[in-house]
C-alpha cells in the first residue's frame, strides 16, 4: 500500500494538469489532497512497519520482472533508511501545497510539476531495485527544471540551469556505475536487486572505480564540497515550495543514494587503499564534508541575501550527514539518518518563512533593507526563530539529538575531525543569531519604513508553519519515534557491512 | 605486395610521368613567354567569330525532359533486344518480369503525357 | 523458375510490391485527376489513400512479424525476417508521420508527385533493409536518396529550400561515389558480393595473410559513405543546411525513416560483413587494434563533439534537430565498438542498435510534427517564433517536450533506454576490463550537454512569454499521429522489453545468412 505514494502522485499531477487553468483553487485543493494522501500513506507505513523484522516491508514483495533481458525488476519496498524520508516527503509535500496558496500564474501547470516531482523522490526512496532508483532519480530532474525558470525569482534560468545540469551530471557517473554493475557479476545471476547486490562481493578493483562514481554522483545532489554550487543558486531561484522541496527532500535523495548504493553496495572500497593511502576515500569524505560544515557556515556568516544564508545553511547542514554516514558507526549513522529528516523540515520551515512569509511581502530579500520585521510580523518572527533554533541543534528540537550523534560518531571514528566541525558549529549559532538580529530586531530601515501594513499571514501559511515546527519539538523531544526504526535498520546495515569492511576502520 | 596491387603500382607511376611530361612545357612556356595581353587575345575563342554577349544563357528546360524521355526508352530496348533473343531459354518468368519492366516504363509515358510534358511550349 | 514457385514468395515480398502500386497509383492519380480536382483536394483524397495503404503496410509487416518466418533469395538479395519486418515498420510509422504533416502543406503543386516521392523513398529503405548483398544496398540507397533529394528542395519558392537540396544532393552523390568506390574494391578484391560471404572470405583470410591493403582501403572508403548517410561527424556537412531547407514533412523523413535505414545498414556491414577486420579501441591507444574500429570510434568522437557543442549555438529549430542528429549518430557508433579483444560483438550490441534506430526514428517523426503543428501559426522556424508556443498551442507543445526529453534521455520515455542499453552495450564488451568506459564516459558527459540544450529549447516554448497570444490550432489528423508516437515513444519506454527482446530473439545476428 506504501508503494500506491508514488503513484499518487503521479495521477495526481496527471489530473490537475488537465483542470482548465482558470480553476484555480479546484486545483489548489486538489493538489493538497493528493499531497495529503501521501503523506497519510506515509504515516499509515509508519504505523505499519514492523521494526523489530526489519528489512524491507510493505512493498509488493519479490516484485515483478520488469527488464528481463538485464534482470531488472520492479520491486519495492520500505525500510528503516527510507521510511523515514517518505514521511519527510509527504509532510514537505503537503505544506509545500500550502505555502503555495498565493499561486496565480499558471495553477495548473505548478501543481502538475510539483506532484510529478514529488512523485519521482517517493519512487527513489521506494525503489528495491538499483535500476528502477536510478530512473525515479532521473524523472525527478527535468520538473525542478520548470518550477524554478517558470516560477522562480533571481536569475532563475540560470539557477535551474545550473541546477538541472549538475543533477544530470551525477546521473551520468551514476548511469555509468549501474552499467558498470550490469556486467560485474556473472551474466545468469545478473540483477539491479538491492539486497542481492548488497550480498555480492563485488571485485576490490570494480569497487575502487564503481564506489567514487556513485558516491560523487549522488553526492553531488547532496550538496558534497565543491559540487555544491548548485545549491544555493538553484535554492534562492526556486519559488518557496520547490525550494522547501529541494533542500528539504531533493538533497536527501542525494545522501540516500550515497548511503544506500555506494556504501552498501561497495562498503569494502570505503576501506581500500588508493594512491597508497589506506582508506583514501574514507578519508577523502571526511575531509569533504567537515569543509561542507565549516565552509557552508562560514559564506552563509557574509551573506546579503537572506534566502542564500539558508542556502548555504543547507550545504553545511548535509555535511553532517555525510560525516555521519562514513563514520560507520551506529552513532553516526543513525545520526545522518535523523539529521536528514530534521534538516527536511527545518529547510522546509526556514525557506518558507524566507521565500513565502517574508520576500512575498517585503519583496526585499537584503538583510540590509529589512530589519525590524519583529514587531510588524510577530508571527513570521516566531517561526523563523523557531527554526533557527533548530537549525543550531538546541537540546528540545530536532536538530540537537541528530547532530549530537553524529558528532558522537565521528569522535570515536576520527577525533580530529570535531576541531573543525566544532568551528562550524559555532559559526552556525552566530550567522543565525546575525540573521535573526539583521533582519527581525534590528532598526527599522529608513527606506521600507516600519514595515507597518503588511499583508496578514493566512490560514494556510499559519497552519504549515504550526505543523513543521510541532514536528521539530516532536521529534526533538521524543526522537525514539523514528530513531526505533533508524536504529533497528542502522544495525542491520552495520551488521553486513561489517562482514566485509576490516574492524580496524574504526580508526582511519 | 600482391601482382594485383602491382598493377596500381604501374598505374601510379604511368600518372606521374603524364603528370610531369604535361605541366613541364606549359611551366617552361609560362616563364619564357613574353607578356603582352590586349583585348582581342582575351576574347573567347569561337570558331573565329566575333565573340557575342555573356556565355552563360539559358536552356530551354524542355529540352532536358525530352532527352530523358529519350534515353530512357532507347536503355530500354537494350534490356529487350536479349530477353527476346533468349526467351526459349529463360522461359515465362523472365517474359513476366519483362512485362512489369515495360509496364512501368508505359505508366510513366502515362504520366508523362497527361502532365504535359511532350508539349513544346 | 516457375509460377507455382513465385506465389509462396509473394506473401514475403508483400509489403514492397503493395509500396510499388501506391507510389505509380499516386502519380496515376495525379494524372487523372489534376484536370479534374483542386490541389488541396487532391492532396487530401490522394494522401488519405496513401496513409490507408501505409496502414495496409503495417497489418501486412505485423503478419510477417508474428509468423517469424525468414526468406532469403540470391545471395542476400533480399531477406526477408521479422526482424526486418519490425524495423519496416518503424520506418513506415514514421513516414506516415510525414505524410501526415504533408495532407495540408500549403507549398505542394505537384501533390501526386510529391506522395510518390515519399513513397519510392520509402520502398528504397524497405529494400536497403532487407539487403544483405553489396550492389542491393548501393541499388536501394539510392532509391531511397533520390526522391528525398528531390524532396528536399520540393518548397520550389524558397530559396532555402532549393539550396538545402542542392548542398544534400551533391553532398549525396559524392557519399554514394565513396561507397560506390569502396564497395568496388571490397568486391575486386575478395570477389563476394553477399555479407554473409565476405565476412566467410575474411575469415578464410585470417590464415592466409590477411585481406590486403586494398580491401581496407575499400572498408575505408564505405565507411565515409556510410559516415555522409548518418551525418557522422566530420561527414555531417550537408545536414544543417538540408534540415533547415527543406520543408517540414521532407525534413521528418530525413531525420527518422532515412536515418534509421543508414545506421541498420552501417551495422549489417560493420558488424556484419566486416566484422572480422574489426580491430578494438579496447582501454589506452596504445593497446588498440588496427580495423575499421579507431576510424569508427573517431567518428564518434567527432561527433559526440561537434553535435552536442554546435547544437547549443543554434536559434533555428530545424538545424538545432540536424545537429542533434549529429550528436545521436556519435551515439549510436558507440555501440559500434562493442567489441571484445577476439573481436565478438557484444550480445547486446545489435539489438541495442535496432532498438535505438527504431526508438530514435519514432521520436525525431514526432518532433518534426509536432514543430510543424507549431509553425502553423509562427513565421518561421527560427526558435524565436516558437516564443511562448505552449499558451498558445499547449497540445503540441506538450508532445515536443515529451519527444526532447526522450532525445534528451530522461526516463520514462524511450530515449533514456535507448542510450542506456547502447552505452551497457559498449561495456559489456570488455567487462572485464572495462576498455571501453573511457568512451562510455565521455557519451555520458555529451549527454549532459545535450540536456542542456533540449532544455533550452523547451524553454522557448514553455517557459519565455508570448508575444502573440493568439491560439494555434492543430489539425485533428496531426493531433492523432502526435498522440500515437507519443505512446510508441512512451510504451517502448515503460516496457523497453518489448521491443528489446524481440530484437534480440531475432537480431543476435544481423546477418541471416550467418
Amino acid at each position: 500500500m506504501l508503494v500506491w505514494t508514488f503513484w499518487i502522485s503521479f495521477l495526481g499531477s496527471a489530473a490537475v494538469a488537465l483542470l482548465p487553468s482558470h480553476w484555480k483553487s479546484e486545483v489548489r485543493w486538489l493538489a493538497l489532497l493528493f499531497a495529503a494522501l501521501g503523506l497519510a500513506l506515509g504515516l499509515w507505513g509508519w504505523g505499519a512497519y514492523d521494526v523489530e523484522v526489519g528489512g524491507y516491508q510493505l512493498g509488493n514483495g519479490e516484485g515483478v520482472p520488469w527488464i528481463p533481458e538485464l534482470g531488472v525488476r520492479f520491486r519495492l519496498g520500505a525500510d528503516g533508511f527510507s521510511l523515514p524520508l517518505v514521511i519527510l516527503t509527504g509532510v514537505i509535500g503537503v505544506t509545500g501545497v500550502l505555502y503555495s496558496w498565493n499561486i496565480e500564474e499558471r495553477v495548473n501547470q505548478f501543481f502538475a510539476l510539483y506532484l510529478l516531482l514529488l512523485g519521482g523522490v517517493y519512487g527513489v526512496f521506494l525503489s528495491v531495485d538499483l535500476f528502477l532508483l536510478v530512473v525515479f532519480y532521473e524523472i525527478a530532474i527535468v520538473p525542478k527544471y520548470f518550477l524554478i525558470a517558470i516560477w522562480g525569482s533571481t536569475r532563475k534560468e540560470y539557477g535551474a540551469m545550473k541546477l538541472v545540469l549538475y543533477s544530470f551530471a551525477g546521473g551520468a557517473l551514476v548511469l555509468l556505475g549501474l552499467a558498470g554493475i550490469a556486467f560485474a557479476a556473472d551474466p545468469a545471476a545478473r540483477s539491479f536487486d538491492l539486497e542481492r547486490l548488497a550480498a555480492t562481493n563485488f571485485s576490490s578493483g570494480f569497487q575502487a572505480w564503481a564506489f567514487p562514481a556513485f558516491f560523487l554522483g549522488f553526492g553531488i545532489l547532496a550538496g558534497l564540497w565543491p559540487f555544491h554550487t548548485w545549491a544555493p543558486t538553484g535554492h534562492v531561484a526556486a519559488p518557496t515550495a520547490a525550494s522547501m522541496l529541494l533542500a528539504g527532500v531533493v538533497m536527501k535523495l542525494g545522501s540516500y543514494g550515497c548511503l544506500r548504493v555506494a556504501i552498501g553496495l561497495f562498503p569494502g572500497a570505503l576501506g581500500a587503499t588508493v594512491l597508497g593511502v589506506p582508506g583514501f576515500w574514507r578519508w577523502t569524505i571526511t575531509v569533504l564534508a567537515a569543509m561542507n560544515i565549516l565552509y557552508g557556515a562560514m559564506v552563509a556568516l557574509v551573506q546579503r541575501d537572506f534566502k542564500f544564508v539558508i542556502g548555504y545553511s543547507s550545504v553545511s547542514h548535509m555535511g553532517f550527514v555525510l560525516l555521519g554516514l562514513v563514520t560507520l558507526n551506529l552513532w553516526g549513522l543513525s545520526g545522518a539518518l535523523l539529521q536528514m529528516f530534521s534538516h527536511g523540515i527545518v529547510a522546509g520551515l526556514l525557506f518558507a518563512v524566507v521565500g513565502r512569509l517574508v520576500y512575498d511581502r517585503t519583496h526585499t530579500r537584503e538583510l540590509d533593507e529589512l530589519g525590524g520585521l519583529g514587531r510588524a510580523a510577530p508571527f513570521t518572527a516566531s517561526v523563523f526563530i523557531i527554526g533557527g533554533l533548530a537549525s543550531m541543534g538546541l537540546p528540545g528540537m530536532s536538530g540537537f539529538f541528530a547532530e549530537l550523534l553524529v558528532l558522537i560518531g565521528s569522535w570515536k571514528a576520527f577525533a580530529w575531525v570535531l576541531i573543525p566541525v566544532g568551528i562550524g558549529m559555532i559559526v552556525t549559532v552566530v550567522y543565525t543569531l546575525r540573521t535573526i538580529h539583521l533582519a527581525f530586531f534590528g532598526a527599522a530601515p529608513l527606506v521600507g519604513g516600519d514595515w507597518r501594513g503588511l499583508p496578514p499571514i493566512t490560514l494556510p501559511e499559519k497552519a504549515a508553519s504550526c505543523f513543521l515546527a510541532a514536528i521539530l519539538f516532536l521529534v526533538g523531544l521524543y526522537p525514539t519515534v523514528l530513531l526505533s526504526m533508524m536504529d533497528r535498520a542502522s544495525q542491520q546495515f552495520l551488521d553486513r557491512v561489517k562482514q566485509t569492511v576490516p574492524v580496524h576502520l574504526a580508526r582511519p | 605486395m600482391s601482382t594485383y596491387e602491382h598493377g596500381y603500382l604501374i598505374v601510379g607511376c604511368l600518372m606521374l610521368v603524364a603528370l610531369v611530361v604535361a605541366s613541364t612545357p606549359l611551366l617552361l612556356a609560362a616563364c619564357l613567354r613574353p607578356r603582352k595581353p590586349s583585348a582581342i587575345k582575351q576574347a573567347t575563342y569561337e570558331c573565329g567569330i566575333e565573340s557575342k554577349g555573356d556565355s552563360w544563357i539559358q536552356f530551354k528546360a524542355q529540352y532536358y525532359l525530352y532527352a530523358l524521355a529519350f534515353v530512357i526508352f532507347d536503355l530500354e530496348t537494350i534490356f529487350l533486344i536479349p530477353c527476346a533473343v533468349a526467351l526459349n531459354q529463360v522461359g515465362f518468368f523472365a517474359f513476366l518480369e519483362m512485362t512489369v519492366f515495360v509496364g512501368v516504363l508505359l505508366l510513366g509515358l502515362v504520366w508523362e503525357w497527361s502532365k504535359g510534358v511532350l508539349e513544346w511550349r | 523458375m516457375n509460377l507455382s514457385d513465385l506465389l509462396p514468395l509473394l506473401r514475403f515480398l508483400a509489403p514492397e510490391i503493395l509500396l510499388s502500386a501506391l507510389a505509380l497509383g499516386a502519380l496515376l492519380g495525379e494524372a487523372a485527376l489534376s484536370r479534374l480536382l483542386g490541389v488541396e483536394k487532391r492532396q487530401n483524397l490522394l494522401g488519405w489513400l496513401a496513409l490507408l495503404g501505409l496502414g495496409a503496410c503495417l497489418v501486412i509487416l505485423g503478419d510477417q512479424a508474428a509468423r517469424g518466418e525468414t526468406l532469403a533469395l540470391g545471395r542476400g538479395a533480399f531477406v526477408a525476417s521479422p526482424f526486418n519486418a519490425l524495423l519496416k515498420t518503424a520506418a513506415t510509422l514514421a513516414v506516415m508521420a510525414s505524410v501526415t504533416m504533408g495532407l495540408r502543406a500549403p507549398f505542394v503543386r505537384h501533390v501526386g508527385e510529391n506522395y510518390a516521392l515519399v513513397l519510392f523513398s520509402l520502398l528504397g529503405m524497405f529494400f536497403l533493409l532487407s539487403a544483405e548483398s553489396l550492389l542491393m544496398i548501393f541499388v536501394a540507397l539510392e532509391l531511397t536518396s533520390l526522391p528525398l533529394y528531390a524532396l528536399a528542395a520540393s518548397q520550389k519558392g524558397a530559396r532555402r529550400s532549393i539550396e538545402g537540396g542542392l548542398k544534400y544532393l551533391l553532398f549525396g552523390g559524392l557519399s554514394a561515389a565513396f561507397l560506390l568506390f569502396g564497395i568496388s574494391y571490397v568486391y575486386g578484391m575478395s570477389g563476394q558480393g553477399s555479407l554473409a560471404g565476405l565476412r566467410d572470405w575474411l575469415v578464410a583470410q585470417r590464415t592466409a595473410g590477411g585481406p590486403g591493403f586494398l580491401f581496407l582501403t575499400g572498408v575505408c572508403l564505405m565507411i565515409v559513405g556510410l559516415g555522409f548517410k548518418i551525418a557522422a561527424a566530420p561527414f555531417h556537412l550537408w545536414a544543417p543546411d538540408a534540415y533547415e531547407g527543406a520543408p517540414l514533412p521532407a525534413a521528418a523523413i530525413l531525420a527518422s525513416a532515412s536515418k534509421l535505414a543508414g545506421i541498420v545498414v552501417a551495422a549489417r556491414l560493420l558488424l556484419g560483413a566486416f566484422l572480422p577486420v574489426a580491430g578494438n579501441v579496447l582501454g589506452s591507444p596504445l593497446s588498440w587494434h588496427a580495423g575499421w574500429s579507431p576510424a569508427v570510434a573517431a567518428l564518434a568522437v567527432a561527433s559526440l563533439t561537434v553535435g552536442n557543442l554546435a547544437a547549443l549555438a543554434q536559434r533555428n529549430a530545424k538545424r538545432f534537430m540536424a545537429y542533434s542528429s549529429v550528436a545521436h549518430a556519435g551515439n549510436v557508433l558507440v555501440a559500434f565498438l562493442a567489441l571484445d579483444a577476439s573481436g565478438r560483438p557484444a550480445a547486446l550490441a545489435a539489438p541495442a542498435i535496432a532498438y535505438y534506430a527504431v526508438i530514435y526514428a519514432l521520436t525525431n517523426a514526432g518532433v518534426f510534427a509536432a514543430i510543424h503543428a507549431l509553425a502553423w501559426g509562427a513565421r518561421g522556424d527560427d526558435f524565436a517564433d516558437f516564443r511562448g508556443a505552449a499558451r498558445r498551442a499547449p497540445f503540441p507543445a506538450f508532445f515536443l517536450l515529451i519527444f526532447l526529453l526522450s532525445l534528451a534521455g530522461v526516463p520514462p520515455m524511450a530515449g533514456f533506454f535507448g542510450k542506456l542499453f547502447l552505452f551497457m552495450a559498449a561495456l559489456q564488451a570488455d567487462a572485464t576490463h572495462w576498455g571501453l568506459a573511457w568512451l562510455v564516459a565521455y557519451a555520458l558527459a555529451m549527454n549532459v550537454v545535450a540536456l542542456g540544450y533540449y532544455l533550452r529549447f523547451a524553454r522557448v516554448l514553455w517557459v519565455e512569454p508570448a508575444e502573440d497570444l493568439r491560439p494555434i490550432s492543430t489539425p485533428l489528423e496531426l493531433r492523432v499521429a502526435l498522440v500515437a508516437l507519443a505512446l510508441l515513444v512512451l510504451g517502448l519506454g515503460v516496457f523497453p522489453s518489448s521491443c528489446l527482446a524481440a530484437f534480440r530473439t531475432m537480431g543476435g545476428v544481423l546477418l541471416l545468412r550467418g
